[in-house]
């Protein structure tokens, strides 16, 4: 490869140590951050000497086992739920057409912020919540909404279902993801049509063929899931326990608390958090070990059929229902946003208002303008940052090794709450008190995997012979950049822009850390307003908060088309 | 003065083997024929000349063009026009759009203008605003080879340029490129699984497989 040395390729050279740096200096120092305070040194609060005072306040605070057993075991139970449903929805409609209306029905959830799926479900699944109206009162003979505590639950079951529905069309997607690369596809179709021919029923050829071969495409969402279950703020604060709450809530509330002393047994938290995440993804790859040991036995025992019909039919049932359950709290949402009066237990309200969308549209638009401002923002340098990268990356015709792969996921992997705080303080060392700044750059933390996940394929996949060719008409790496691979790769592009803008939006903990409590978007407006204020101006912030990025993917889906049109009369 | 494309004392290594060797001169209007089957280093030497060699392969020995030494000159100042079995329109410029991205940037208003020409005396007349999609496999074919001819260039690399078209297309089109490359008195290399397309060129004709044999 002859490189040529003019600036564009010298700069070019540079973006993949400067992305790998933004992730990684912020992470680590972060945790540098929450670490020193852990063990006692605090100098802010003249605490200088390095102690084991906060994990000792840590473990002799009430309710601290029971704490990490709900983080623990909602991950768990949650990441397995959703798995399953995974695989058995494959196995079910492996070869149906309705995999792909399916696929299409659960795409849009992905791009839903947690908190306003899980604004959505506490609608579905309280007491005077849709459900309990759908029933009653010709089933449950009820007049009044039961006195039941959902969601909040103590033992986290209306958390675990948030979690759960949540993940599901993730892991869903990244499976459908996998079955698109098409040789993989072809040859596990094939394959799940040899073993039918050697009489295998379909849901025994899919678990005893297919699933071995897919599981290994899953293996990285299935854990970033749970890491993030184990981890996430959102759907505990607004769907688990409260008394005790989850280990990350709880954090959250101690470092929000006026009491800066409590700063200590928060970082100390931090650091248990870090390690209860550390913990579970090392249960689940012992789980993996066991796992595909017991399985190799069955795998072999020329079994034909486990009831496989039963099963599929159950896995339908169930799918109607994870669906039905999905568009009801949708349903609800809207609802309540126009609900007037609305008694228990009356499936529909007896009059529809506009007044919750006019209040809520006067007020709102600082936080709108803040979500649009900080996500174009936060985007537009993730795109920049990762086009430069991937083009550095064909420029040296060699792949990012695998440690700078692995560090552009980091963030995803590495509990917010753990490094966050770290790094609030990390940007008061240097002085850092621009709010919008400080928010635009955490945000870029997540919008950068995820920007990079969804380009890197198109942009790697682009077909190298096109560059070739304009650099023999005699056009340099900057021009065959400039005007031949961008142009071609609009569609990708933008698509990319549009999920970066999305995850944005939907941070919550960022946004609220970082911006020192100053500044306020949809999502931090929406979680405020779930754990109090009325229902139905909720509803109208969630449904606001699932409209911005349904928003952006029109656009995504228009750009292209419109330039395409330009370019044509040019 | 004579156009011509001279490789000298050429080996190409992957991994320490070598894969092929060459020594070949080809003067302006000359064809050589590259044969062999895949995996015979076909597409590692179109690579080499183009100065895209991925850092797999290591390469000893020098690329003149018109007398000129390139094998250090990056791809996009070598001057060497690429054609391949895809036409590989650029979809986002329409057909005229792609000829003139292709044009030097040196080109006079009255070229611009004999685009039209151009495109009417190979049959394309009246197509200049449509966008590559909308044209046929042959169409696309023939404005892919105007558009590597009005490049410019001083030598033309073929890489198996007409297996994608059907038998009868096939003759017509590489009836086109070779009149074409005659008539600018161009050093042209054709890679190719087909025979005929190697006799229809009318020049040496390398098979890299006995090649490998000879070296081993």
């Amino acid at each position: 490869m002859i490189k040529t040395h003019d600036t564009f390729t010298r700069l070019i050279k540079l973006s993949p140590t400067l992305l790998v740096a933004l992730l990684v200096i912020p992470v680590i120092g972060g945790l540098i951050g929450v670490l020193l305070p852990a063990f006692g040194y605090l100098p802010a609060l003249g605490m200088k000497e390095f102690s084991l005072q906060g994990f000792n306040a840590l473990i002799q605070t009430d309710g601290f086992s029971h704490m990490v057993f709900l983080s623990a075991s909602s991950a768990l139970i949650s990441t397995l739920l959703a798995l399953t449903m995974t695989i058995l929805i494959l196995a079910c409609f492996f070869n149906s057409p309705w995999l792909k209306r399916i696929q299409r029905l659960l795409g849009p959830i992905l791009v839903i912020p947690h908190a306003a799926a899980a604004i959505a479900i506490s609608f579905l699944i309280t007491p005077s919540g849709f459900i309990s109206r759908l029933f009653s009162p010709w089933l449950t003979g009820w007049e009044l909404p039961p006195d039941w505590l959902l969601p909040h639950d103590i033992l986290g079951v209306s958390m675990i279902l948030g979690l759960t529905l949540k993940e599901l069309p993730f892991l869903l997607l990244m499976a459908l993801a996998a079955f698109a690369q098409a040789d993989l596809g072809a040859k596990l179709r094939a394959q799940h049509k040899v073993a039918m021919s050697f009489g295998y029923c379909p849901m025994t050829a899919f678990f005893k063929v297919v699933l071995p071969n897919l599981y290994t495409y899953i293996r990285l969402p299935v854990l970033a899931v749970l890491a993030y279950a184990s981890a996430s703020v959102e759907i505990p604060l607004i769907l688990g326990p409260n008394a005790p709450p989850t280990l990350s809530v709880a954090i959250i509330n101690w470092f929000n608390d006026i009491d800066l002393t409590l700063r200590i047994k928060a970082s100390a938290g931090a650091i248990a958090q870090l390690m209860l995440t550390a913990t579970l993804l090392i249960t689940w790859w012992l789980l993996e070990i066991i796992v595909k040991r017991v399985f190799y036995f069955y795998v072999t025992n020329r079994k034909r059929d486990y009831a496989g019909n039963a099963i599929m039919h159950l896995t339908r049932i169930v799918t109607v229902m994870l669906v039905a359950s999905i568009l009801l709290s949708l349903l609800g949402l809207v609802l309540w946003s126009f609900a007037g009066f609305w008694r228990f237990p009356a499936f529909l309200p007896d009059q529809l208002v506009l007044i919750h969308w006019q209040n809520a549209l006067t007020n709102i638009q600082p936080a709108l303008l803040n979500s649009l401002y900080i996500g174009f923002a936060a985007s537009a340098i993730a795109i920049i940052l990762v086009l430069v990268t991937l083009e550095a990356e064909q420029q040296r015709a060699y792949a990012l090794s695998h440690l700078s792969s692995f560090i552009i996921y980091l963030p995803l992997l590495v509990p917010s709450v753990a490094f966050l705080f770290g790094l609030v303080w990390l940007q008061e060392q240097i002085s850092s008190h621009h709010a919008y700044i400080n928010v635009i750059f955490s945000h870029l933390l997540f919008v950068l995997p995820y920007v990079f996940l969804s380009l890197a394929s198109s942009y790697r996949c682009f077909d190298s012979r096109f560059s070739i060719l304009a650099a023999s008409l005699g056009k340099s790496p900057a021009k065959v950049f400039w005007q031949v691979k961008l142009p071609m790769l609009v569609t990708p592009i933008c698509i990319a822009f549009a999920l970066g803008l999305a995850i944005s939006f939907s941070q919550y903990l960022p946004t609220l850390l970082n911006g020192a409590g100053q500044i306020n978007t949809i999502t931090t407006e929406a979680v405020v307003l779930a754990s109090g204020a009325s229902r139905r101006t909720s509803s109208v912030y969630a449904l606001i908060q699932m409209l911005l990025p349904a928003l952006a993917f029109v656009l995504a889906w228009l750009t292209p088309k419109l330039v395409y049109k330009y370019q044509n009369k040019a | 003065m004579y156009s011509s494309l001279d490789i000298k004392e050429l080996t190409i290594w992957r991994n320490k083997t070598a894969l092929l060797s060459l020594n070949e001169s080809i003067q302006g209007g000359e064809i050589l024929s590259i044969m062999g089957p895949s995996g015979s280093g076909k597409s590692t030497l179109l690579n080499w000349l183009t100065g895209m060699l991925p850092p797999t392969f290591t390469a000893h020995g020098n690329l003149y063009l018109n007398q000129q030494n390139i094998t250090h000159t990056p791809c996009h100042l070598r001057h060497i026009g690429l054609l391949y079995q895809d036409p590989l329109l650029f979809p986002h410029l329409s057909v005229e759009g792609n000829i003139a991205f292709a044009m030097p940037k040196l080109s006079k208003k009255k070229d611009l203008e004999n685009v039209s020409l151009a495109l009417e005396k190979v049959g394309l007349g009246g197509l200049e605003k449509r966008s590559p999609a909308s044209l046929s496999g042959g169409q696309q074919a023939r404005v892919a080879l105007l558009r590597v001819l009005l490049s410019k260039p001083k030598a033309i690399l073929l890489d198996e340029p007409f297996s994608k078209l059907d038998s009868e297309l096939r003759q017509e089109v590489r009836d086109i490129v070779f009149k074409q490359i005659r008539a600018h008195q161009l050093p042209a290399i054709m890679v190719t699984h087909d025979h005929s397309d190697a006799i229809a060129a009318r020049g040496n004709i390398i098979n890299l497989a006995t090649l490998e044999k000879r070296y081993a």
